[in-house]
């Protein structure tokens, strides 16, 4: 070992990356070498130095604001699975589309031209009295179902006429709970309906199956977007049992806890996080909370929940 | 100590608490590597919690890197989503070749080194950067000081001493940034940032040596 291996392995030595036997000679040679001694104090300086820029801890915020944004994400991701690399990926391609504006315009015009041609054909054909006989059929229809007609308009020099109208059919339907089409109902109802009456109605009938993860994820997303209190209260009650084994009902209730308008949703979130208080983003919420929360007994109760949560190691 | 228990430790990636490595902590971890394999199987088969799960347990120090090396809360945010993405859509091509700690570092990392060459490329590499709100702040800002009420002339010291090291780290090239970060902030291990980067140990060991004099003669004027 000599005073340029030293040098070399200095970086090396004072990050603690060198084996025992090297360790253990420079160690020797330092004894012995004031200049190398110098070497290696210069890089435990150096080392020093770098460390002066900290390495902070990601806020609470932004790591909730992370986590929440990529489950959003996640529910319209889906994953690739061996073949699908062979498979043509439309999204990447149009990403690419997207980067190449002349490729784009040149598929454009190509694309409208190729219509106009199509439709010139097809009426071509049709002017002589084609495949398809000169008129087109009219779709079936039953009086009851229309609800109205937008447009009337008449083809010239010819009998054909071409009405726009809306159909409006209502319908019922009555079956069992387990029936997978009334289970569609009601989560098209929960998430869909202008009538906060039947989406409440709605909500509490899917709560008697919240096994179901469509079920679930219709409660979730009441529970943060629903603009109705009771329909969220109701959400949250049904989903209390799964705070313990479903990260996305935790960090429903976090969310609801933090940033729901109305402080009854806020104190029941309040109390159903209790039982996983010593889960990690659960408390950083409760110390943000017990910190600079406006409502006074929300702040306290986060408080008290922290004095009797165990610190982790 | 296995190697992947002792990236787990040295990262600390179960919390922000890291480190002390007793007996314990090491059968907990080699516990949670079983549990992880548990949940990437079933996350394989298209079960979400469990990749929420998964991204429970290393995310807090997946955004620390980002954040660390991007000075900016909306680009690690955005480092963080794109790589548990990535991760989500290709989980099928994880073949437990590594510990799945070091395949999504390797996804972070790899973010990373492109999120560097952007900035170099475009110049941006200013002290000035931006909140996940779009304001603008001074990274010399983050290098802060408990002491910093008590004593103004030392803060400012503190925060030019930031503002030069900032300006070192600048000026290497995206590799030796990496592997720099890993090295002295993330306190990884050369063979697993090698394994990270895709590259021998040796590699890892000479890229380390030209990062360390490369910030030496920078930052020698002013100590």
């Amino acid at each position: 070992m000599n005073c340029e291996w030293v040098k070399e392995n200095a970086a090396l030595y004072i990050y603690e990356e060198l084996g025992d036997d090297q360790r253990h000679e420079l160690e020797q040679h330092l004894e012995r070498c004031a200049a190398c001694k110098q070497e290696i104090a210069a890089a435990r300086d150096f080392k020093m130095t770098m460390s002066a820029l900290p390495m902070d801890e990601p806020s609470p915020n932004l790591l909730a604001a992370s986590r929440m944004k990529l489950q959003e994400a996640l529910e319209t991701a889906t994953q690739s699975h061996g073949w699908s690399r062979f498979a043509f990926d439309l999204a990447g391609w149009l990403q690419q589309v997207r980067l190449s504006p002349a490729l784009t315009v040149a598929l454009l015009i190509f694309g409208f031209a190729a219509g106009t041609m199509t439709t010139y054909s097809y009426l071509h054909r049709q002017g002589k009295g084609g495949v398809l006989g000169g008129t087109t059929r009219p779709a079936p229809t039953e009086a009851a179902s229309i609800a109205d007609i937008r447009g009337i308009v008449q083809d010239p020099g010819s009998n054909s006429v071409q009405i726009k109208y809306d159909r409006l059919v209502p319908d019922q339907t009555q079956g069992s709970l387990d029936d997978p089409a009334i289970q569609q109902l009601l989560l098209f109802a929960a998430r869909n309906n202008t009538n906060p009456g039947n989406r409440i109605s709605a909500v509490n009938l899917l709560s008697q199956n919240p096994q179901d993860s469509k079920v679930r994820e219709a409660l979730i997303y009441a529970l943060r977007y629903d603009k109705n209190v009771d329909v969220r209260l109701t959400s949250l009650e049904a989903l209390k049992p799964f705070v313990r084994e479903d990260v996305r009902v935790r960090d429903a209730m976090l969310e609801a806890l933090l940033g729901d308008a109305n402080p009854g949703v806020r104190v029941q979130a309040l109390g159903v996080i209790k039982s996983v208080r010593q889960d990690a983003s659960v408390r950083a919420v409760l110390m943000q909370l017990a910190e600079k929360d406006a409502n006074a007994f929300i702040k306290n109760e986060s408080k008290r929940m922290l004095a009797q949560t165990p610190e982790m190691d | 100590m296995p190697a992947e228990a002792m990236v787990l430790t040295a990262v600390g990636a179960r919390g922000p608490k890291s480190l002390p490595a007793g007996r314990g902590r090491m059968v907990s971890q080699a516990l949670n590597r079983a549990d992880d394999s548990q949940l990437i199987r079933e996350a394989q088969r298209g079960d979400r919690a469990a990749f929420e799960e998964l991204v429970r347990q290393y995310d807090r120090a997946v955004l620390r890197l980002a954040l660390h090396l991007t000075g900016s809360d909306s680009d690690a945010q955005d480092i963080y989503q794109e790589a548990f993405l990535k991760a989500y859509r290709n989980l099928a091509s994880f073949r437990f070749e590594c510990s799945f700690y070091t395949w999504i570092y390797r996804i972070v990392t790899n973010l990373c080194l492109d999120h560097i060459r952007k900035r170099q490329v475009r110049k941006e590499d200013s002290a000035v950067n931006t909140d996940s709100e779009g304001q603008e702040y001074s990274v010399i800002d983050q290098v802060s000081d408990a002491r910093a009420h008590a004593n103004p002339e030392h803060d400012l010291m503190r925060r030019e001493l930031g503002s030069k090291i900032q300006n070192a780290l600048g000026k290497l090239t995206p590799r030796e940034r990496m592997v720099f970060e890993l090295k002295h902030y993330q306190g990884l291990k050369l063979r697993t940032i090698g394994e990270m980067l895709n590259t021998t140990e040796e590699t890892a060991k000479n890229t380390l040596f030209r990062a360390t004099q490369k910030l030496r003669a920078s930052l020698a004027p002013m100590r």
